[in-house]
């Protein structure tokens, strides 16, 4: 054992002098992660301001109006009235409003079985969720109001009398509503979530670094060298697992601390996040061994390398926010050690407690053990070639 | 630099490394085939061969590096394999390409090796300063490999296998790729080795390399060991005999008659300005020759007498060229 820190020992010694190394598994995810935190600034507080004209000047436009600007919308919408539909459409092309509502004249009248006057909402491409956003809001207005008339209708046609029914109909509201919340408490930011997710990314750089690293002592005949010391078999392989296990948790670690200091990324309990860090380190050593395995020149070590590095980051959501991701792609996520991290690291981030990272941690281990089976399944049957 | 006694006068002791039966196959092709050779304490034995003859197949067998099919490696009584550490910290190895870490510098390669052996504190240290001394880079120990000349790694990559005082120094063609002045200064060291006691596995396929260290020479071709012996039984086996070549004037074909009937000459031949005469022991016939050609009337300017050497006993055991 004390052969195998002696290898670590020497291969973090090269690795520090190494400036690529610094430059990715340090500068570049703590970089990006800060690019990112600014891209993303301020979206977990929404806001934007609507412009609204009035063509009906009826009651329900009235309700409408007091409806946009009711203390429960205010946060996240700012009501500015408009004379003319082509001047809302024109001020929202300039940017000047994310998003304009025309209430059309008839609207009220229709409310009375008057003929349909629907509701516009004027979007643009350039603020795509300006537009979900108020559709969304001038949708579930008419939805209530439709639910108002429904229930009306139905308790007028059941021999109800009609006297205070307009009243009590204005009191209702739809029955069901979904509220989404996530399995934690708090928002996740931006740094939030693309802190670990570059982290990792930019970790599975080790396994190109360290497979590099086994065949050029192979071709140079450092291996050999070693190998005539009364060193232990696995005394090289452990070695090379230890430094790269230090130097993938070292590097999550420090984008953890330095995305918490500087950028205000919260990643949850530290405990958790140090087991976490250590369940994605270790996949990195498995990954590095199965690559080594698979390998027989440097060249194939680092083509595999980054295959696999992508590939897993694609996969694994690094790039992409996998909760606005289709079905498919999270399904696929849980194939990946660091979609499973990704997944904790978000939970963790959002406030759960630090029972969340078992099963990604049970998931990452079990992916670790396929890995190392048929690594040293490989590793055996080259042996004995 | 303390000087040696030739090759031959060396005394040996003990048996160090014993190889007996040894046998390699990859795939179809059998590397190594029933080798067996040994080496004792002080002595340097040279396994010569051209290159792919089986050399370094040898070598990583007996370092422990490659399974054996068949037979038996024992250092020091020792028996070394790949799955067992025991004997292995008795072998320094010197592999044939240098075998070193180009961004560590000198002291650090030779303190990770060191380390490797189970040297620590004072005594790694004080190992890691006299090999850099007998390598002549104490000056340079600060400085990474990478910035060293060819020669100076070369140095240091037989530093690298020193450190530990292994009883068995194994070195795989130290001298490929070196220029003279290392070339020589390797040579040096290794002759060094061999007088403080060290027993010496020396690979080459450079005749003179093995003519001057090795006090044992095997001739390893295709696989086997096909003979072995001292430089002098291995020309004596063969019963080679010296060539002599008079350059000379006058009348040249009375003196190579004249020649021809001395004892101890064999053959005469006059090819220009020279008599060329093969015969045993040349040089005691040198007063012979040169009493011919008085009688003959010719004058003899130079004489040079070309003892047997081991290309030509390779080129008889073999069919081939050393360099083929």
């Amino acid at each position: 054992m004390r052969a195998a820190f002696v290898i670590a020992a020497k291969d973090l010694r090269q690795r520090a002098r190494d400036r690529s190394a610094w430059l990715l598994g340090f500068v570049a995810p703590v970089a990006i992660a800060g690019l990112i935190s600014f891209a993303f600034g301020g979206t977990e507080t929404f806001h934007t301001d609507v412009a609204v004209v009035d063509q009906d000047h009826g009651v329900l436009a009235q309700a409408f109006t007091g409806f946009l600007n009711s203390p429960e919308l205010a946060a996240v919408l700012t009501v500015s009235p408009v004379a003319d539909p082509a001047d809302a459409r024109a001020r929202v092309d300039r940017g000047d409003f994310g998003a304009a509502i025309v209430i059309p004249a008839g609207f009220s009248a229709a409310a009375h079985g008057g003929p349909v006057h629907p509701l516009t909402v004027v979007t643009t491409v350039d603020s795509q969720l300006a537009g979900q956003v108020t559709r969304s809001v001038a949708g579930s207005f008419t939805a209530q109001l439709d639910a108002d008339r429904l229930a009306v209708a139905t308790a007028i046609a059941a021999g109800a009398p009609p006297d205070g029914l307009a009243a009590r109909a204005a009191a209702l509201r739809l029955p069901e509503q979904v509220v989404r919340t996530p399995s934690g408490t708090r928002t996740i930011t931006g740094v939030g979530y693309y802190g670990p997710a570059m982290g990792m990314f930019f970790t599975f750089f080790a396994i190109g670094f360290t497979a590099r690293g086994y065949f050029l002592e192979q071709r140079d005949g450092t291996l050999d060298r070693i190998a005539v010391a009364p060193v232990g078999p696995l005394a090289v392989l452990a070695g090379k697992s230890l430094a790269t296990f230090a130097y993938s948790a070292a590097s999550l670690g420090t984008v953890s601390l330095i995305t918490s200091l500087v950028f205000g990324a919260d990643w949850g309990p530290p405990a958790a996040v140090a087991v976490l860090v250590a369940a994605v380190a270790l996949s990195v050593v498995c990954l590095t061994a199965f690559v080594i395995a698979v390998s027989r020149t440097e060249r194939q070590a680092d083509e595999l390398s980054a295959i696999l590095a992508f590939g897993l980051v694609l996969l694994g959501g690094n790039f992409v926010f996998l909760g606005a991701a289709p079905e498919f792609l999270r399904v696929l996520a849980l194939g990946t050690p660091n979609g499973w991290a990704l997944r904790a690291f978000t939970d963790l981030a959002g406030g759960a407690g630090g029972t969340a990272v078992v099963v990604p941690v049970l998931a990452i281990l079990a992916f670790c053990a396929v890995l190392t089976t048929i690594a040293g399944l490989l590793h055996r049957r080259a042996v004995r070639r | 630099m303390t000087q040696q006694a030739p090759p031959e006068a060396r005394t040996t002791t003990a048996g160090v490394l014993a190889v007996a039966g040894l046998r390699k196959r990859f795939g179809d092709r059998v590397a190594v085939d029933d080798v067996s050779f040994a080496v004792a304490a002080g002595e340097t034995y040279g396994l010569l061969g051209p290159n792919g003859a089986g050399k370094t197949t040898t070598i990583r067998l007996v370092c422990g590096l490659l399974r054996a099919d068949a037979g038996h490696v024992e250092v020091s009584g020792t028996s070394v394999s790949p799955v067992s550490t025991a004997g292995r910290g008795l072998i320094g190895y010197v592999p044939q390409d240098v075998a070193l870490y180009p961004d560590l510098t000198a002291r650090e390669n030779l303190a990770f090796f060191g380390r490797l052996y189970r040297l620590r504190g004072r005594l790694l240290k004080t190992r890691v300063d006299e090999v850099l001394e007998l390598v002549g880079l104490a000056d340079r120990a600060k400085e990474k490999v990478e910035s060293f000349s060819g020669g100076m790694r070369r140095r240091l990559n037989i530093g690298a296998g020193l450190l530990h005082r292994p009883t068995l120094l194994v070195l795989d063609e130290p001298t490929v790729g070196v220029d003279p002045q290392s070339r020589h200064a390797i040579m040096e060291s290794v002759r060094r080795f061999g007088a403080d006691g060290m027993a010496v596995l020396y690979t080459t396929h450079d005749m003179t390399e093995a003519e001057r260290l090795c006090d044992r020479v095997g001739i390893i071709d295709r696989g086997r060991l096909v003979a072995e012996g001292t430089r002098r039984e291995l020309v004596a086996r063969l019963g080679e005999r010296d060539r002599i070549t008079l350059a000379a004037t006058g009348d040249l074909a009375a003196f190579a008659a004249l020649c021809q009937d001395l004892p101890g000459i064999d053959g005469a031949d006059v090819t220009g300005s020279e008599v060329h005469l093969i015969g045993h022991d040349g040089r005691k016939l040198l007063p012979a020759l040169l009493g011919a050609a008085e009688r003959a009337g010719a004058v003899v300017r130079s004489a040079e007498v070309t003892e047997p050497d081991l290309e030509a006993v390779f080129l008889h055991l073999t069919g081939t060229a050393l360099r083929d």
